[in-house]
């Protein structure tokens, strides 16, 4: 199977980017130094080429009940121009994927599913559309998206677009979609529109000073800040409870898997926490975690914080904040610390 | 373009053992290894003492994405390590044949197994 590629492609080889495999398509892992990328986007600001993520398209009079049935948000509630994370759960109250739902209007919305999960949520969206007087659009290779993050980057959106922008609001300006959202837990936010405009903008970024970042700084940004990962932190068999994200459900509302996480809310459960490593050491997806002697869980997703340059990771584990356990690295037993994320 | 000094011995993993001083020999990464990896964010060291034969495992050095392991380019005996890079392990991306070197060793064997700096050139095309 030959990897899928971005409109911007071509871009990044010029740029001279180490290219690697991701979910199927040929993405810049780092331009020059994962560290540099980190710190220019945690200090001044960076753009991510993201326009392997996906753009769904979902409209008609019953565009908000059909959302709110197949999220743990309450879409109804949604006002036009806000943009709210939320999961997509299966009838066991597992995660399929997690999106952000776009308002442009009470009957017209966008969601933005994981490059790797476009055709399943697509799927299961069409699956349980059919009480629903909706139309399903995947608009997802028609689309770019840019992520302009890090302190400066407001000041490039007034200086190229003579816009500002709100956490987690969107407006729209021509045919662009830009909104207050990010991976990364700094201000910032994504343009996202029809491919034939990528090109313009990412050079005009980058003229500005937005440093070009790629996916390997992505994930120490996403990690220092306890954002999950599709595929990584969850793959299908984690409910939204045990990923510790309860706060994107809406309880007063019915949705797919509801059910199964009222059984489970009342009962004990593993949920992903943070781990810090407390001895020098980079932690790694897959590594053994122990407590007292015991094997428990293994690393979903690990690396080195690059601000705390300290060993962090995620695990499915059932002990309080402050546990001591230890991570299994080579065959020595370093000593961690679970903590509440974000690490940062 | 790598950095590739004559005065030095290579291995095909890309390890590099200096000359002979008396006191040892010292042995690191070379330029294409520390640009392979990228930013080193932590290395492991053995303990003085302890003895590798040609080819073993002796460290691992670690970069934001991945971990790599780094061959005894030379049986011997460790007799000191580089400390600097428990606090500043970007000394190997910086100064890969200098201030970044990682092991002192008192060698067992001598230096035919190893590549001079034009085969090691002749490796990486």
């Amino acid at each position: 199977m030959s990897l899928s590629q971005t409109c911007l492609h071509d871009e990044h080889v010029k740029l001279g980017a180490k290219m690697v495999d991701f979910a199927g398509w040929h993405m810049p892992i780092q331009y020059n130094s994962i560290v540099s990328e980190h710190n220019a986007v945690r200090e001044r600001v960076g753009i991510f080429d993201v326009s392997h993520m996906g753009q769904i398209f979902v409209s008609g009079k019953d565009a908000s009940s059909f959302l709110s049935y197949v999220t743990t948000w309450d879409i109804n509630k949604l006002s036009d121009g806000d943009c709210r994370y939320c999961h997509i759960l299966d009838n066991e109250g597992q995660i399929i994927d997690d999106t952000i739902v776009y308002t442009f209007s009470n009957q017209d919305y966008m969601l933005v599913p994981n490059a790797s999960m476009i055709s399943k949520v697509l799927d299961w969206l069409n699956l349980n559309s059919s009480n629903f007087e909706v139309n399903i659009n995947n608009k997802s290779e028609e689309f770019f998206c840019l992520a302009v993050q890090g302190p400066e980057s407001l000041r490039l959106l007034r200086q190229y677009f003579n816009l500002s922008i709100t956490p987690f609001k969107l407006i729209k300006s021509d045919n662009l979609i830009i909104s207050g959202t990010g991976y990364t837990g700094e201000k910032g936010y994504e343009i996202m529109g029809p491919i034939s405009e990528s090109q313009i903008i990412w050079e005009s970024f980058l003229e500005m000073g937005a440093i070009p970042i790629g996916l390997g700084a992505r994930d120490t940004l996403r990690l220092e800040k306890g954002y999950l990962l599709s595929g990584t932190d969850f793959n299908g068999s984690q409910t939204t409870l045990e990923s510790g994200y309860s706060w994107v459900i809406d309880w007063n509302h019915d949705f797919i898997g509801k059910e199964r996480l009222l059984v489970q809310r009342g009962a004990e459960y593993k949920s992903l926490s943070g781990i810090l490593l407390e001895e020098r050491g980079v932690l790694r997806p897959g590594l053994e975690v122990y407590f007292e002697g015991e094997k428990i869980s293994e690393l979903t997703s690990g690396s080195l914080s690059p601000i705390l340059k300290r060993g962090i990771g995620l695990s499915y584990i059932d002990l309080p904040i402050g546990t001591t356990v230890n991570v299994s690295i080579r065959n020595k037993q370093l000593k961690g610390r679970v903590i509440q994320t974000p690490f940062l | 373009m790598s950095e590739i000094p004559d005065n030095l011995g290579y291995t095909e993993d890309h390890e590099w053992v200096g000359p002979d001083e008396g006191e040892g020999v010292k042995v690191g990464i070379t330029d294409y290894a520390q640009d392979s990896l990228s930013d080193v964010v932590f290395v492991e060291l053995p303990n003085v003492g302890d003895e590798y034969q040609r080819g073993e495992v002796m460290a691992v050095a670690e970069s934001v994405k991945a971990a790599s392991d780094i061959y005894a380019p030379i049986s011997g005996t460790i007799l000191a390590i580089n400390e600097k890079l428990e606090d500043s392990p970007e000394l190997v991306n910086e100064s890969p044949y200098g201030s970044g070197w990682m092991v002192l060793m008192k060698p067992s064997e001598d230096r035919s197994a190893l590549l001079d700096s034009d085969s090691y050139k002749n490796s990486l095309d």
